[in-house]
């Protein structure tokens, strides 16, 4: 990859993670339902890591996770029933989200624009339920924590909803991410070259 | 062992088993690991400060736009409604001066009076369900600090409860709200010997924007519409700060009475809040500053 493009990706990444990170903390009112909002920053993870590949995702990922972790770091119950902030789990969310978003399909499927939203669709479904669950479980062992969701609030007050929101955002997301950068054309050079080797599948978008 | 290392599974799971202990080390009190995130906030507050300006000042000038026709017609009410509120006024001042009275009475001014309240705009808000936890722009550069086992409230400009801090770094709080579950607070209703309760925050009440009230005893239930505000017991809050209001009460099973209340304050609506530190918290900062300043000043 030629220079400039090299230093085009890294701008336009950096754009990005700053921006999208910056919006999501700073205008929470945007796009809402049932008092949730679109996770742009998950969006763009999942998608960056299944467009662009693993070790952009990861990358990317694991920045936009730390970002997170400062802007507004989960606050959790302790054992001793005090609150406080935890650091590491948006990092850890993010990291997960890439190498989920960099795995989805890619291997035997040709990536393309459908199951990039697919992508984003189970990203979200398997992270909220497995937030869920985990709260629930970490309830269980917390005596002064209580989680009395049922089963038909947690679909539909906050899977389902988080889920429509995301998919309804990854929309402008995926043709910024096609369209303005980071890569000329919106294809990752590196992915096509792993494509001649055999070493994956490769998209056409 | 090389390709061991470039195999994206193995990078994977060994990335988040690395993260996982970082979350362990970091949630150990004093953990260092929180230091760590102090220098991001040097690159991304500036860029965060710029998006919100920008993001003010588009949403402010389309709003002058929009709103250009509906204030020529508001005026005309408006003019109107000038009229009806002369006459308000001076009813209300008399008003003024029974509450002149009546806060004296109360000492309501002596309560407050033993608190410091520092002023801060909203840095940063939630970003998901989960990360919920709000930053404000003062922290121990500013003079607050925050020991273990303290809590100090947090209200907004109207002086209702908002949530409490819980943690405390150099230029920057971070403040639990209000809905959360694991906030907890004792209440009362707003009257002489009103009956207190718990109000905490609740998972399933969240999203509507309630919180449930327990600890209700069977004889003193109170109200839908029933002001609440804190109770002073326990020494965490100081006593009479708004909190919201009863919005239903549950009296299905009497051994356990449950009511939701709606807070006054509105969190999707908050640019500016306020921390409640009380004096004797404040001259033990002054003094644990100025032990540091004679441990630094010995050391050198």
């Amino acid at each position: 990859m030629k220079r400039s493009a090299q230093i085009r990706k890294y701008v336009v990444y950096a754009v990005y993670l700053l921006l999208f990170s910056s919006v999501q903390v700073t205008f929470p009112g945007f796009l809402t339902l049932y008092g949730l909002h679109a996770d742009l920053m998950f969006i763009m993870v999942v998608l960056v890591a299944y467009m662009f590949g693993f070790w952009d995702g990861i990358v990317f990922g694991a920045l936009a996770g730390i970002i997170r972790d400062y802007f507004s770091a989960p606050s959790v119950t302790g054992l001793d029933g005090s609150v406080n902030t935890a650091i590491g789990i948006g990092l850890f969310v993010m990291v997960a989200a890439a190498a989920f978003g960099s795995s989805f399909f890619t291997v035997r499927i040709e990536r393309n624009f459908i199951l990039a939203f697919v992508s984003v669709v189970a990203a979200t479904l398997l992270y909220k339920s497995v937030g869920h669950l985990v709260i629930f479980l970490w309830s269980q062992i917390v005596p002064s924590l209580v989680y009395n969701l049922e089963f038909s609030q947690i679909f539909l007050k906050s899977i389902l909803p988080q889920t429509l929101l995301n998919l309804y955002a990854a929309v402008p997301i995926y043709l910024l991410l096609r369209f303005i950068g980071p890569y000329k054309g919106g294809v990752n050079p590196v992915l096509i070259d792993e494509k001649r080797k055999g070493d994956n599948s490769w998209l056409t978008m | 062992m090389r390709k061991l290392l470039t195999n994206k599974r193995f990078l994977t799971v060994v990335s988040l088993l690395i993260i996982l202990a970082v979350i362990i080390l970091g949630s150990f009190p004093g953990s260092p690991l929180n230091v760590v995130l102090k220098p991001i906030g040097a690159v991304v507050n500036p860029i965060q400060k710029v998006v919100k300006y920008t993001g003010n000042s588009i949403s402010g000038f389309w709003a002058a736009l929009t709103d250009g026709i509906a204030i020529r017609n508001e005026n005309e009410q408006l003019r109107a409604e000038i009229a009806e509120l002369q006459y308000q006024l001076t009813q209300n001042e008399e008003a003024a001066i029974r509450y002149e009275e009546l806060q004296e009475a109360f000492h309501i001014r002596e309560v407050f009076s033993n608190y410091d309240i520092f002023g801060a705009s909203v840095l940063s808000r939630d970003s998901d369900e989960w990360f919920s936890v709000i930053r404000a722009g003062v922290g121990n550069s500013d003079g607050i600090y925050l020991e273990q086992g303290q809590s100090l409230a947090v209200v907004d400009v109207r002086m209702n409860l908002v949530g409490r801090v819980i943690e405390v770094n150099e230029d920057d709080s971070v403040i639990l709200m209000l809905l959360h579950e694991g906030f907890q607070v004792s209440g009362k209703v707003n009257a002489v010997n009103g009956a207190t309760f718990i109000i905490t925050g609740d998972a399933s009440l969240k999203q509507q924007g309630l919180c449930l009230v327990t600890g209700i005893d069977p004889d003193v239930i109170p109200n839908v519409g029933d002001e609440i505000v804190t109770s002073g017991e326990g020494g965490l809050f100081p006593q009479g700060i708004p909190i919201g209001v009863i919005e239903s009460v549950d009296t299905s099973n009497e051994l356990n009475i449950t009511a939701t209340l709606r807070p006054y304050s509105d969190i999707a609506d908050l640019n500016d809040i306020f921390i409640m530190v009380p004096f004797d918290e404040l001259e033990n900062m002054e003094m644990l500053s100025e032990e540091v300043y004679e441990t630094v000043s010995t050391d050198s």
